[in-house]
């Protein structure tokens, strides 16, 4: 089963949800930005370009224009590769752990990976965040000493930040797995 | 979770008194509202200002309102905090400036509070203490964004030095709009009045509480001989020169009286020089900081309670003394004449001799056995100041705030020019625009449709105390604080 | 709140108690309400001769200034030997020192505890030292336009009587301060004179008039009122003259400003006195009247 909702980020900008449902024990879900638009990719670059033509008139060093070229090339460069992130996967498999996936704009992924045993719970928090106060979604660990404490955070869809309605969908479904992992644990 | 013992009792709050202004107080509040307390002083801090808010905040939960505090982040405790029945904590990252006062540009922090606001849909803000710079930014806030405002005013302030002329000329322009303002005496009151030049209609009284069940008597406490009890910071107003002055002089004179002083402060080096030099290491113990759990546990030591404050504006401390069943002795300095009747209490004037004079006419009536017995003082005390009682009567100022208009923009105006003098009225009108045209500025940059509206965990429709009074089970409204 | 049934309130007497509950709103402003407000308790009356009488110190510095400013012109002009003034300088003295004891029976010294050797000796010392560095003193400021050592002698006199110490209770009061921005002056003034005599002359006047001649007024005024007011008008009336001598519209214009700071002024401070409004009560932070150092020491 899959589908798909759109969904918005905190900024008012446009989130699309899937929902992958490969069994009840197994659920994906992939939250997607929208591709980095030509309109800005455009601006950017003129108003690089309009400094530095503006610097060029007024020092007459014609090495300005060529840094510029060099400026936008890395930067977009870097930009895609470091930065933009297009989606973000959390996949949660019953038995095994929780797998988060980010890729970048220019493919690159990066993958974390936790075992369904360190995994206390998953949780909505609440955080202040720049000049905002922000919901968002996040895997508390079990500190392996003491497992009813709570030793580390991960916050999931880091860059996406999805609002509370997305964050609620994704929580009801991870919620739903983590209780039948604790009622099959219990069983065993 | 931070407050008192950790927070994970409920403290149910006696049944509300039904001697209380016949037929003025309904048990059950009629309507209910979101409000917001402001103040930078909040647990772990500690003093009047602080238990106050949290009890207030407490019993206002139980009545079904949803309550959430704003604060200035203490070291590491920022971000939100959930305290006991889910009273939300809200601890900004601040800069604090001075005495845990934050710093204030009057602007800088409006997205914030806005937020907040906006996403609590708070429609009561109540500011506490007019030394709080994040108190009086928020007035000003809620005031541009068309928000109802009560403020609290914790202290008194004189009007004879140049920093009390400012700061009174300040709190002239951030009172002058605001809906009521509460004050804990009528003392206070009348200073308040006198310092914002307020219309005193619309200045409500209403005291502190203490909750009577933290403070009771325990007479197999107390030791053969006398003792006199000192529970307060040692700065110079709380009175501990006099103090310095009363203990020798009553040492010599009484054999079989001990003192006993629990808290911390700058005159705690003279404390000590006079007990060094008297010789009294025995008869005057210095406790050091006390906790205020343990504060009942050194109350009951003794049998005179010693207040020498220079200025108080109510003086929770006898209150909490006489609930423990002491006799107080106190100066009559600002509100505390008005506190307890006067056969619980001996005011004498701020001076060594007639300090001393009222502490032997206590010490002969104690030893004549005219006095009260400990377990009748707490119960003729328990009865006067509860935080319900205190509750009901803010309820009312809020519902009366609620039924009047918010000041529009250019009445605000109108009213700071008219009201706080032609220049700081228009430098102040001048930066009520700016921050009003700053808010359409952030209005514009995040819509209010953009905010998501909080989770209850009090109130009406508070997930916390409604639907899951007694779960232990974690869910979306039950989130694990931190900050990133 | 303003819903309460006032059924009751004309029997009831308001209280102004908190532990009573009573049939009153909470925001009710009864009658005695602000009753306690007192005003103007610590202000002070002042009575005009006795003002007038406290001005002197500040007429009296302004003559000190003046009358050391006249001196320093008639040297440069060569209109007065310093040999001359060097002699009325140390019988002044002399007679002052004599004074200094005989005013208060000698209690002054016997408090402080300090011996006539003492004072010869820091008297001698500072003599010969002064003597010893005039010629250096005299090649001092050479290098400095005559035009910055005037500026810069008017800067330090006006200096010095701003922080000069009248008696007033204020931060900006600073006796040392005012001292040495005066000999500062005299220093800058004694090295434009002919001769490094005149120099260490000159610099030992001011040492006169501003160090030791403002500790015997202070004694003066404590001691013998009288006296001290026929010669302050004494040393006024000098100073006038000696003004007059040099330039008649200077002497005027000094003249005026002694009478307006001796009589409109004082004059001026009462009638302000009535614009004072000071507000006094219950919340006011209680004074600790006594001494309590005494269980300390």
């Amino acid at each position: 089963m899959e589908d798909e909702r759109i969904f918005s980020d905190i900024c008012g900008g446009r989130l699309a949800l899937q929902r992958r449902y490969y069994s009840s024990f197994c659920r994906e879900f992939c939250v997607s930005c929208p591709r980095l638009s030509l309109r800005s990719l455009t601006s950017v670059t003129c108003t690089v370009w309009l400094v530095a033509y503006g610097l060029f008139t007024l020092c007459e060093n014609s090495t300005i224009l060529s840094a510029a070229i060099f400026i936008t090339v890395l930067g977009l460069l870097g930009y895609l590769h470091f930065v933009k992130i297009d989606q973000e996967t959390l996949l949660i498999i019953d038995s095994l752990g929780i797998q988060m996936t980010s890729s970048y704009a220019s493919g690159k992924e990066n993958t974390t990976f936790i075992e369904m045993d360190k995994v206390k719970d998953i949780v909505i928090n609440e955080a202040i965040y720049m000049q905002k106060v922000i919901y968002y979604l996040c895997i508390l660990l079990k500190d392996p000493r003491e497992p009813q404490k709570i030793s580390q955070v991960v916050p999931v869809f880091q860059s996406a930040k999805p609002r509370l309605d997305c964050l609620i969908e994704v929580y009801k479904s991870c919620q739903e797995v983590l209780a039948h992992q604790k009622a099959t644990t219990t069983r065993s | 979770m931070a407050c008192r013992g950790g927070g994970d009792h409920v403290k149910l709050p006696s049944p509300p008194l039904s001697s209380v202004n016949p037929g003025s107080f309904a048990t059950c509040p009629t309507s209910f509202h979101n409000i917001c307390m402001v103040s930078d002083f909040f647990y772990p801090n500690m003093g009047g200002v602080e238990s106050h808010i949290y009890q207030l905040s407490q019993c206002l939960i139980q009545r079904g309102h949803k309550v959430i505090i704003v604060t200035h982040a203490y070291e590491d405790r920022k971000g939100i905090r959930y305290l006991t029945n889910g009273l939300k904590v809200y601890y900004l990252p601040l800069k604090v400036m001075y005495n845990q006062s934050t710093a204030t540009t009057l602007f800088h922090s409006l997205p914030l509070l806005r937020y907040i606001f906006v996403r609590e849909r708070v429609t009561v803000v109540h500011s506490h203490s007019s030394f709080s710079s994040l108190a009086h930014d928020a007035l000003f806030h809620a005031k541009t964004m068309g928000l109802h405002t009560v403020f609290t005013d914790h202290s008194l302030f004189g009007f004879a030095d140049v920093s009390s002329v400012l700061t009174n000329k300040l709190l002239t322009v951030s009172l002058c709009d605001t809906n009521h303002i509460i004050c804990v005496s009528y003392t206070s009151k009348e200073n308040t009045v006198l310092r914002a030049a307020l219309n005193p209609e619309i200045v409500s009284v209403i005291p502190n509480a203490v909750d009577p069940t933290d403070f009771t008597p325990d007479p197999c406490k107390r030791h053969g001989s006398i003792t006199i009890v000192v529970v307060s910071r040692l700065v110079y107003r709380k009175g501990i020169d006099l103090l310095c002055g009363i203990i020798p002089k009553l040492c010599q004179k009484y054999q079989n009286l001990n003192f006993i002083i629990g808290g911390e402060g700058p005159k705690r080096i003279i404390l000590e020089e006079v007990r060094e030099k008297y010789e009294l290491h025995d008869r005057v113990r210095l406790l050091g900081a006390l906790e205020h759990k343990d504060v009942r546990d050194v109350l009951v030591q003794g049998h005179i309670f010693l207040n020498t404050s220079l200025t108080e504006a109510f003086c929770m401390a006898i209150v909490e003394a006489a609930s423990c069943g002491l006799q107080i002795v106190s100066t009559r300095v600002g509100g505390i004449p008005e506190v307890l009747p006067e056969n619980l209490i001996v005011l004498c004037e701020p001076s060594v001799k007639s300090l001393c004079e009222g502490l032997e006419k206590t010490i002969l009536q104690l030893n004549s056995g005219a006095l009260p017995t400990p377990e009748n003082i707490h119960n003729i005390v328990k009865t006067f100041y509860t935080w319900t009682n205190v509750a009901q009567r803010t309820e009312k100022v809020y519902e009366l705030v609620l039924s009047e208009d918010v000041l529009s923009l250019n009445e605000r105006l109108d009213r700071l020019i008219s009201h706080c003098g032609s220049v700081t009225g228009h430098m102040f009108a001048l930066l009520a625009v700016l921050n009003y045209l700053f808010l359409i500025f952030l209005r514009w940059i995040i819509p209010d449709s953009l905010i998501d509206i909080a989770v209850d965990a009090t109130g009406p429709r508070g997930a916390w105390t409604h639907h899951y009074p007694h779960s232990e089970k974690r869910d979306d409204n039950e989130k694990v604080s931190e900050t990133r | 709140m303003c819903d309460q049934p006032v059924t009751n309130t004309k029997e009831v007497k308001w209280q102004k108690v908190l532990y009573k509950r009573q049939p009153f709103p909470d925001n009710y402003v009864d009658r005695r309400f602000l009753e306690e407000l007192r005003k103007n308790i610590y202000a002070r009356k002042y009575q005009y001769w006795a003002v007038v009488f406290e001005s002197s110190v500040v007429i009296q510095q302004l003559c000190s200034v003046c009358v050391f400013v006249v001196i320093w012109w008639y040297m440069d002009e060569g209109l007065l030997a310093p040999h001359w003034l060097l002699a009325t300088g140390l019988a002044s003295s002399l007679i002052g020192y004599v004074l200094f004891d005989l005013i208060d029976g000698g209690e002054g010294r016997q408090k402080s505890g300090r011996t006539r050797w003492a004072d010869l000796k820091s008297a001698l010392v500072f003599i010969t030292f002064t003597y010893g560095f005039s010629p250096v003193l005299k090649t001092l400021t050479e290098s400095v336009s005559t035009d910055t050592i005037y500026a810069m002698s008017v800067f330090m006199l006006l200096g010095h009587l701003i922080f000069f110490d009248y008696g007033a209770n204020a931060a900006i009061v600073s006796s040392t301060l005012s001292l040495n921005m005066a000999i500062f002056a005299s220093v800058c003034l004694a090295s434009r004179l002919p001769r490094s005599l005149h120099a260490f002359i000159m610099v030992t006047f001011a040492i006169q008039i501003f160090a030791l001649w403002p500790m015997l007024q202070k004694k003066m005024k404590a001691c013998t009122p009288r006296s001290y007011v026929g010669v302050t008008l004494l040393f006024a009336f000098s100073a006038f003259g000696g003004l007059l001598s040099i330039s008649a519209v200077g002497a005027i214009l000094f003249a005026l400003l002694l009478v307006s700071i001796s009589c409109l002024c004082p004059f001026y401070l009462i009638r302000l006195q009535l614009f004072k409004e000071n507000i006094h009560g219950p919340w006011d932070e209680a004074e600790i009247k006594e001494d309590l150092s005494r269980f300390l020491s």
